[in-house]
């Protein structure tokens, strides 16, 4: 790992640890937007490190980014720090300029006049804070104010808001941005997968933890065989999450998804078909290690399950990416599919 | 916090030299040409299917042995280069069976502890493809327990008298050596500091008669072998006595971690894909689909376990983990095949190719968590490895 990368990790690892214990969950999900906290990752540049260095960001990769947003899986961390990379590696890549303040990531389908941008009905994480709107359209990166737009709260089931968005909003800047129509579908899914292998690892580490603390019978559960399976297949399910986001963050960096021929495309649909699955088993075994302690509010295993439910159904689950790669798969036949796996 | 198993169990992506795609070609335009006549059952069957012939083709192209030392015959080349071999063999239905073993793990062990005089004979052979090792550590009464073994190598003044009984040793009745473990001391306290390796030439010893055993597909590989008063010259001990158990385990990573450990049943993949291109709603690709996010993933991470091996490390509870699920996986892919299409599975000669090769495979996959370690015993070196056990 370079040198970037490992003081990346560490410091907003002990970010997050020092202000994000279950107590400040708890209270953010009762009181709402933590605006100081936001601001403390903002002066951190933590919401920027995909920006230029021009726009005070780390100009810096996938795979560097990667150590971050696995991190805001771990912590299950309630704001909008991934997104926020995502819009401003949108900026980068289109040498726009993205105002201060939350940007608002828009996935869905908008209509462009040459004034406004009309949205119906868009999810946008974190949209009642968002200052602006991004969007990607027929080649143009488009930035937007918000003021004039409905904006109607609704979290996801991690407590996480994915307002409803609708009306024209005036446009802010436009640039060619010479990148496929999807992308932001595509990284959206990236940047979940990799939000489930951080939330994925933070329910081993609880349940290995737990099982070696709570005793029955005498014994703590961990000296259990019945219990040390349930962690082994843990391990291994949380281990390679973790492997396949990582290895489609360098693709990308290495490929793109502009290119022809193989590019991170199929490692995405990859991570994020594979991550999207393996949440069913990684609660599932996550929670029964736990007993009813783990499905109380108070202990907070619940802030990670919860956000790995919701993730592993946005930017499309285990079904739309597995088809993507079954039909990818039909398409070559079966002598082009191992080609496909290593070419 | 304490220290987070999820952060100790990482697998990082590891991409292939781009000097590696010349070979990957030529192995593939290799095993186009060669394999166009061989069954389906054949092919389907893989490391499992044995044909003296293919591996010395294999073996006069350089494809064997290939990180063996030059000085022996090897060819001196990487883990990677090998790797390549492994996997597009697998991929391709080569029936490697003859030469496996010896590729695997017998030629490395020789040339880490035979004498000088062993590793200029028996090297050479390994890298033609001449020489079909089996595997003698399985036992009536010690299974997953293996340390519990009983068969005994006594010191004599001329070498060693070997008596007891091995089972499920793959190819011993046609093999040209076997590498044995035996217990060499009697000391009941030292369970596993007792056993020792022997590396046996079959054609030269006299009172070991293998027996095959019928498996239930039929197919006769495995074997149960008795060692009566079996004299072995001294120079059969391999490596040091007493240290057999180290011995073994140090290949273990290497045996858990390999492509072998998720392909299996690649071939039925490729089948299943052909069988099913024309008719497939939207969620029999999804599954389907499923199945090739699980083949890229394992092929990630048993790659990023080679390189962690070339790198010197020793990544014992990240092999079980590979093994583990890449076992869940191929096992798993008979069962997915005949729930996606509606084929009946067929013995060999009837039916379509893939009806046959799923016949095959169907009833070849309650054998893949017993070769190489149980999934049992693998959760048992995890939670270890986890400190919990
Ligand atoms: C096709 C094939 C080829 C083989 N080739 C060879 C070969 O060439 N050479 C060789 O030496 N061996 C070979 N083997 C043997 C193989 O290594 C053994 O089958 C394997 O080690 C398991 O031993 P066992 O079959 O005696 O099962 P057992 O050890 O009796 O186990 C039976 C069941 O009990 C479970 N179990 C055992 N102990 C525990 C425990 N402590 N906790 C929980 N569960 C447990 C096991 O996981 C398994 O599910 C081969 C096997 C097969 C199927």
């Amino acid at each position: 790992m370079n040198e970037m990368r490992s003081i990346l990790e560490e410091s907003v690892n002990r970010l997050f640890a020092d202000e994000l214990d279950w107590d400040a969950l708890t209270r953010i999900e009762q009181q709402g937007w933590p605006a100081s906290l936001w601001e403390q990752v903002c002066a951190q540049g933590i919401d920027r490190v995909l920006a230029s260095e021009a726009a005070g960001g780390m100009a810096g990769s996938w795979g560097d980014v990667y150590p971050l947003l696995r991190a805001c899986g771990r912590y299950a961390v309630p704001l909008p720090i991934a997104e926020a990379n995502l819009c401003h590696w949108l900026a980068r890549q289109a040498h726009a300029e993205l105002p201060a303040g939350v940007p608002g990531l828009v996935s869905q389908e908008v209509f462009v006049d040459s004034t406004h941008v009309t949205v119906t009905d868009a999810r946008v994480p974190w949209g009642s804070q968002a200052q602006t709107l991004v969007v990607v359209h027929a080649g143009e990166l488009l930035i937007t104010a918000t003021s004039g737009l409905e904006i109607t709260r609704e979290d996801n089931i991690g407590r996480d808001p994915r307002d409803h968005v609708s009306g024209r909003a005036e446009i802010l800047s436009r640039s060619p941005l010479a990148v496929p129509a999807d992308t932001v579908h595509l990284l959206g899914a990236l940047i979940r997968s990799a939000q489930i292998a951080g939330g994925a690892a933070a329910a081993l580490d609880l349940a290995v933890q737990y099982a070696s603390e709570r005793e029955q019978f005498g014994r703590p559960l961990s000296k259990f065989q019945a219990i040390q399976h349930h962690l082994a297949d843990l391990a291994g399910l949380v281990a390679s999450a973790d492997a396949i986001v990582m290895s489609a963050c360098e693709v990308f960096d290495q490929r793109g998804i502009a290119g022809a021929g193989r590019d991170a495309r199929f490692e995405i649909a990859v991570a994020k078909c594979r991550t999207s699955e393996a949440v069913e088993k990684i609660t599932r075994l996550s929670h029964q290690i736990h007993g009813a302690i783990g499905f109380t509010y108070e202990y907070g295993l619940h802030f990670v399950s919860r956000r790995l439910w919701a993730w592993r159904a946005e930017f499309g689950g285990s079904s739309e990416w597995g088809e993507y790669l079954g039909r990818a798969a039909v398409e070559q036949g079966g002598d082009g599919l191992w080609p496909l796996i290593t070419d | 916090m304490a220290a987070s198993i999820a952060d100790s169990l990482r697998f990082e992506p590891c991409e292939f030299p781009a000097s590696l795609v010349e070979l990957r070609r030529e192995v593939r335009e290799f095993l186009r040409q060669e394999l166009g006549s061989y069954s389906v059952v054949k092919r389907s069957q893989s490391w499992e299917a044995y044909d003296a012939e293919f591996s010395a083709k294999l073996g006069a192209k350089g494809w064997i042995g290939m990180t063996l030392p030059t000085a022996y015959g090897g060819h001196g080349r990487s883990a990677f280069e090998r790797y390549v071999v492994v996997e597009e063999c697998l991929v391709a239905g080569a029936p490697t069976a003859f030469h496996w073993v010896a590729d695997r793990q017998s030629g490395p062990l020789i040339v880490r502890y035979a004498t000088e005089a062993q590793k200029q004979e028996i090297i050479p052979k390994i890298t033609a493809g001449k020489a079909c090792f089996a595997i003698g550590m399985s036992e009536p009464n010690s299974g997953s327990d293996l340390a519990s073994l009983r068969s005994r190598a006594e010191r004599t003044d001329n070498g060693w008298l070997v008596n007891g009984t091995k089972i499920w040793t793959s190819n011993a009745h046609r093999a040209d050596y076997m590498i044995a473990l035996f217990r060499t001391d009697s000391d009941p306290d030292k369970k596993h500091a007792a056993l020792s390796q022997f590396v046996i030439d079959l054609s030269q010893v006299k009172g070991i008669t293998p027996r095959p055993i019928q498996n239930l597909a039929g197919g006769r590989n495995f074997n149960e072998v008795s060692f009566v008063d079996v004299e072995l010259p001294p120079e059969a001990l391999i490596g040091t006595e007493g240290e057999g158990w180290k011995q073994v385990t140090e290949e273990l990573a290497y045996e858990r971690s390999g492509p072998e450990r998720y392909l299996s049943c690649f071939f039925l993949l490729r089948q299943l894909v052909d069988a099913i291109k024309d008719t497939a709603s939207a969620a029999t690709l999804a599954r389907l689909g499923g199945q090739i996010a699980w083949a890229t993933t394992l092929r990630n991470m048993s790659l990023s376990i080679a390189a962690k091996l070339h790198a010197g490390e020793d990544p014992l509870l990240a092999a079980a983990v590979v093994k583990d699920l890449g076992c869940q996986f191929e096992q798993g892919l008979p069962g997915l095949a005949q729930e996606l299409c509606e084929l009946e599975p067929t013995l060999e000669g009837c039916g379509t190719d893939y009806q046959q090769v799923l016949g095959s495979l169907v009833q070849l996959a309650p054998s893949f968590s017993l070769r190489g370690g149980t999934p049992e015993i693998m959760h048992g070196i995890i939670a270890k490895g986890m400190g919990i056990r």
